[in-house]
């Protein structure tokens, strides 16, 4: 019994100790330092999140149209649970980076108001707008913005 | 006199509950990335819109109350 | 294969007409957001009325958050309910509401009259859209006809998030208008039922003579404010309280009462009345829980109101999950309430006549209860069907009046049973 405790106690000792360290990079100022010089759309998502769905053709899109101008979408992936977030992108594909946040460690730094959220962030590494939601009218909005700081 | 206290003391009730829910609010609830379970169809307090309607039609003809979850509203003059 | 076909021939076929009700066009990405749900549902009272309803629902959700719901609901009714006349040792005769014929109830039998058919046809349109930041808007409208009762309504309701949406304020009003006008007519209130040979040449004046006219209305308006709150990640609370003020003719035009002798034998039916005010206060609590096992729905009803009904609704489904995609959702629902103060079961005929006075058992002391199960299924492409079966029991009770004579020796109180059979399939 008691050996069965102590395997336990190791393997959560060790499960957590994997996703701290996994964590510890995913810092807002990290982010930043890896893709300076890049205008940046961060994007937070999750599988159970219907709006979140909508927005990553549009994600794909703009990409691929500022590719060549020093611009980048990064999207954050909130899912608790990987296999779910691997499922959603086996049915919707797509063609930026994506970083996983398992434990909301980033969505706490950057206090995130509702889901999806997004920052736009400029060349310097500084927010210029933070948005909630995705709709039609709000995608013209954000491409607006983006446009403006290539 | 008797209805209209009655009715008194129910809406000084409701609002001091309301009150203290709001109050107590900020301290309770999650963090918008932690909505995975609640997102969820079956978690919806209607989850079954179609089945709460059918249900609603057959508890308006047989019983003396209706409405409550959402509007009570005219009807049929069913039996 | 063939089945696909159809299918998607049925949601190409709705979805025109939709948007041909809409004025717009079907086009490709108009097709995919509409999501509709069908539902046909059987309803059977042991011996009494039975009801079939069948319901489609459409719901689009546009490219910014708005939503739009239109329903269509057709159901139809038959069979007989009861009259509000007690049960005697003796066949009782009465005559139709419409004042065409009589009909005969056996010795020992609660009196049921046995011409209810109808057909009603509704149609429910809602529309939900984001307004500002924070805000939910919702404004809607109902129109419901059946061969003598129309009834229609209007809606609006307005929901403010806060605290990261985890508590929502709403409020929300809605009027109603309904009209009523049965065939042969409003009965005087309190007047005695015409009961004699149908074939006399003065039967006609006679039964004439109780009426009052062809048609009433009766206006509701309701008032609901309401409290989301998410509790934790597994759970959600609402909070409701509403109010409800009905003006207008809320007597049942088909209903009588037995006037008694002392040994408790009929010596007349007088159609019913009741008050043409009512002001209804309702408190409703509902939670949701999700376990690891399943998810717990669970709510509470209060509603009190000026007629001196109070009742008490609990309601408890507990969703299964199976790892197939499979559900299986037992549910149970208890109801019970306090009689209306104008309830008897019969009238005293050498006591002075009430002014309001109903033997209407669904206004008396009543207990229900309904246990059922759901079982549903994913059909693939996001498709669902699920069935569901539940039993309905109603034991009406006595508000304390005591049997007199003859009626010490029948069934004042008749227990109702009732199946309800349902099929919804979502695609």
């Amino acid at each position: 019994m008691r050996t069965i405790a102590i395997v336990i106690t190791a393997l959560i000792l060790l499960v957590t100790h994997a996703h701290a360290t996994d964590n510890t990079s995913l810092q807002y100022k990290n982010i930043i330092k890896q893709y300076k010089g890049n205008v940046i759309y961060l994007d937070f998502w999750a599988s159970w999140c219907t709006p979140c769905r909508k927005s990553f053709p549009w994600m794909n899109k703009i990409q691929k149209k500022y590719a060549d101008k020093n611009f980048k979408v990064i999207s954050i992936n909130l899912d608790a649970e990987p296999n779910l977030a691997k499922q959603f992108l086996a049915s919707t594909p797509a063609n930026f980076t994506i970083l996983n946040d398992p434990n909301g460690k980033l969505a706490q730094e950057l206090q995130l108001k509702g889901m999806p959220s997004s920052f736009i962030i400029n060349a310097e590494g500084k927010i210029v707008s933070a948005h909630v939601g995705f709709t039609d009218k709000k995608k013209v909005q954000y491409e607006q913005e983006i446009e403006q700081l290539l | 006199m008797k209805v209209v206290n009655i009715y008194k003391r129910l809406v000084t009730l409701s609002l001091v509950c309301s009150a203290v829910g709001l109050s107590g609010c900020t301290s309770l609830g999650v963090e918008p990335w932690e909505r995975d379970l609640l997102a969820k169809k079956e978690m919806a307090l209607t989850s079954a819109p179609i089945d709460a309607s059918l249900d609603d039609h057959i508890y308006f003809s047989k019983e003396a109350t209706s409405g409550g979850r959402s509007f009570g509203g005219g009807g049929c003059g069913c039996n | 294969m063939q089945l696909k076909v159809n299918k998607t021939n049925l949601k190409a076929m709705l979805t025109t007409a939709s948007c041909a009700l809409l004025g717009s066009t079907a086009n490709a990405s108009t097709e995919e957001s509409w999501q509709f749900d069908t539902a046909i549902m059987h309803y059977a009272e042991v011996d009494r009325v039975s009801a079939t309803e069948a319901i489609i629902a459409g719901t689009k959700t546009f490219n910014n958050d708005e939503v739009l719901n239109l329903k269509v609901t057709i159901d139809a009714l038959t069979g007989a309910s009861p009259n509000g006349a007690t049960a005697q040792p003796t066949p009782q005769t009465f005559t139709r509401p419409s004042g065409n014929g009589q009909y005969t109830v056996n010795a020992g039998d609660t009196p049921l009259d046995d011409t209810f058919h109808d057909t009603r046809v509704q149609l429910t349109g809602q529309w939900t859209q984001p307004l500002l930041k924070d805000y939910i808007v919702s404004v809607g409208g109902n129109f419901s006809k059946e061969y003598d009762y129309m009834s229609a309504s209007l809606n609006g309701n307005v929901a403010r998030d806060f605290n990261k949406k985890n508590t929502t304020l709403s409020a929300g009003m809605s009027f109603a208008y309904d009209v009523i006008e049965p065939e042969g007519g409003i009965p005087k209130p309190l007047s005695a039922m015409v009961v004699g040979d149908a074939d006399d040449p003065n039967f006609e004046d006679d039964f004439n003579k109780t009426r009052i006219g062809s048609d009433e209305s009766k206006s509701t308006i309701d008032l609901l404010f309401g409290v989301t709150q998410v509790i934790n990640r597994q759970m959600i609370v609402q909070l409701n309280y509403s109010y409800s003020t009905v003006s207008g003719y809320m007597t049942d035009p088909f209903k009588i009462i037995s006037s008694v002798n002392h040994n408790g034998e009929a010596q007349a039916y007088l159609y019913e009345n009741r008050p043409d005010e009512r002001t209804k206060h309702a408190f409703f609590g509902q939670t949701k829980y999700h376990f690891d096992s399943g998810i717990l729905d669970a709510s509470y009803r209060f509603m009190t109101d000026n007629w001196q009904i109070d009742s008490h609704t609990f309601d408890f489904r507990y969703l299964i999950p199976f790892t197939n995609g499979h559900f299986i959702e037992p549910h149970f629902r208890m109801y019970t309430q306090s009689a209306a103060e104008f309830y008897q079961p019969f009238i005293a005929q050498d006591e002075a006549k009430p002014n309001f006075v109903s033997a209407d058992y669904r206004i008396g002391e009543l207990d229900t209860y309904t246990v059922g199960l759901k079982y549903g299924m994913p059909m693939g492409d996001g498709n669902n069907l699920s069935f569901r079966l539940e039993y309905y029991h109603q034991t009406p009770k006595s508000n304390g009046i005591q049997a007199i004579g003859v009626l010490k020796e029948v069934e004042l109180y008749e227990e109702v049973d009732a199946i309800i059979a349902q099929v919804t399939y979502s695609f």
